[in-house]
């Protein structure tokens, strides 16, 4: 028992961890918490057989920096738009290219009264 | 007993509503996030813009909606999407759309060059390594492009509507013709970043008998006032709710 919730402790903060860095470090927090109360389930019953296992301190460690890493990018980290440089040069072409479509099309097809005509 | 009811009182709307909430120089900022149990994570922009496109026989509408990853993500999965409707700018009819893809390393460009007289719609398909194809599709009265029939919810007049009504759009999309169905789902005021607006609440996508029982999680909130704007959007994903949140609003009409 003490071994299944140290295993799963370890494995729940190395997801933290991981989580923290990555851009849905938001997320972070669900198996951070996890960690914490594998932990500590772990860490209360090493101390009712006798001494407690390094690796459980290190599982409380690694939880501790993933919430530190998660609470640091969620409090000064801006979302801010990527480069839309090609975006917006695509948007222009493709408008005048549209352009060109537009008068190939036989506007005559359509209801008149739909469609603002110039000069009718 | 209830639905046959329901059915009954089915609403049905005049397919030619004109356009009396969108002008030209209109744009509408949007934050796509992802909501797993009330932690929220931004994804990317989205943006739709409207203009006017002058031929020499016509002054169209254009309808411009964008979407781009914010930087964060950009080195995972960076989306560059444009998708473009050419509209009648009165009843919102199309004659010419666009969608042009980039995601990650997936690339499609769909264009569709509309003939209601006739209807037929002539598709272009492109993706990578010149893959090209082009097809004519037969397509109903009142057939529309997806960019077109997000912009017509906005035309139609959900003050005379009654708690259930319903109303079916036929979508051409990936060059096939596909029924899109909104449920009004009454009045809700709801907090946004350009203030507390009081909303059209609707349900699309699912029949009436799915929004009812309340398996339905895709809705969407437009204001309820002369510009009915899109300003809140919730939509069920595998795990959790994709989210469309307003940022900002310029140019509108009213």
């Amino acid at each position: 028992m003490k071994k299944t919730f140290t295993i799963f402790a370890m494995i729940t903060s190395i997801l933290a961890i991981i989580l923290s860095v990555l851009p849905v470090s938001n997320l972070a927090v669900f198996p951070a918490i996890a960690a914490l109360i594998f932990g500590l389930v772990a860490f209360y019953l090493s101390k009712k057989t006798g001494a407690v296992k390094k690796i459980i301190q290190f599982s409380f460690l690694l939880t501790i920096i993933a919430l530190g890493i998660t609470t640091y990018k969620a409090i000064f980290n801006t979302v801010e738009l990527g480069n839309t440089d090609t975006l917006i040069k695509k948007e222009a072409e493709s408008k005048e290219q549209a352009i060109e479509e537009l008068e190939e099309l036989d506007l005559e097809e359509f209801e008149a009264e739909d469609i603002d005509i110039e000069g009718k | 007993m209830r639905i046959k009811v329901l059915l009954f009182f089915l609403f049905t709307m005049s397919l030619t509503a004109q356009n009396n909430a969108i002008s030209p120089g209109e744009k509408l900022v949007y934050t796509a996030s992802y909501n797993m149990s009330g932690i929220l994570t931004d994804l990317a922009e989205v943006t739709m813009e409207t203009s006017a496109v002058k031929t020499s026989k016509a002054t169209l509408l254009r309808l411009k909606c964008t979407a781009a990853t914010y930087s964060q993500w950009d080195d995972f999965f960076k989306i560059r999407d444009l998708y473009e409707s050419y509209v009648s700018p009165k009843s919102l009819t199309p004659y010419l759309y666009k969608r042009d893809i980039n995601e990650g390393s997936y690339y499609k460009y769909m264009k569709y060059t509309f003939s209601h007289k006739t209807k037929a719609a002539k598709s272009q398909l492109k993706k990578k390594n010149n893959y090209e194809v082009h097809k004519t599709v037969t397509i109903s009265t009142g057939t529309k492009d997806i960019v077109s029939t997000l912009y017509n919810l906005r035309i139609l007049d959900y003050s005379k509507m009654s708690h259930g009504a319903q109303k079916t759009f036929t979508i051409l999309f990936d060059a096939k013709e596909i029924k899109g169905q909104i449920t009004y789902l009454g009045r809700e005021q709801i907090s946004t970043a350009i203030g507390k607006k009081e909303c059209y609440k609707l349900a699309i996508g699912s029949n009436q008998t799915q929004v009812l029982e309340g398996k339905n999680n895709n809705f969407l909130w437009l204001t309820a006032d002369e510009n009915k704007i899109p300003v809140y959007g919730k939509f069920k994903i595998p795990v959790g709710n994709g989210e469309l949140k307003i940022k900002s609003a310029m140019g509108l009409k009213h």
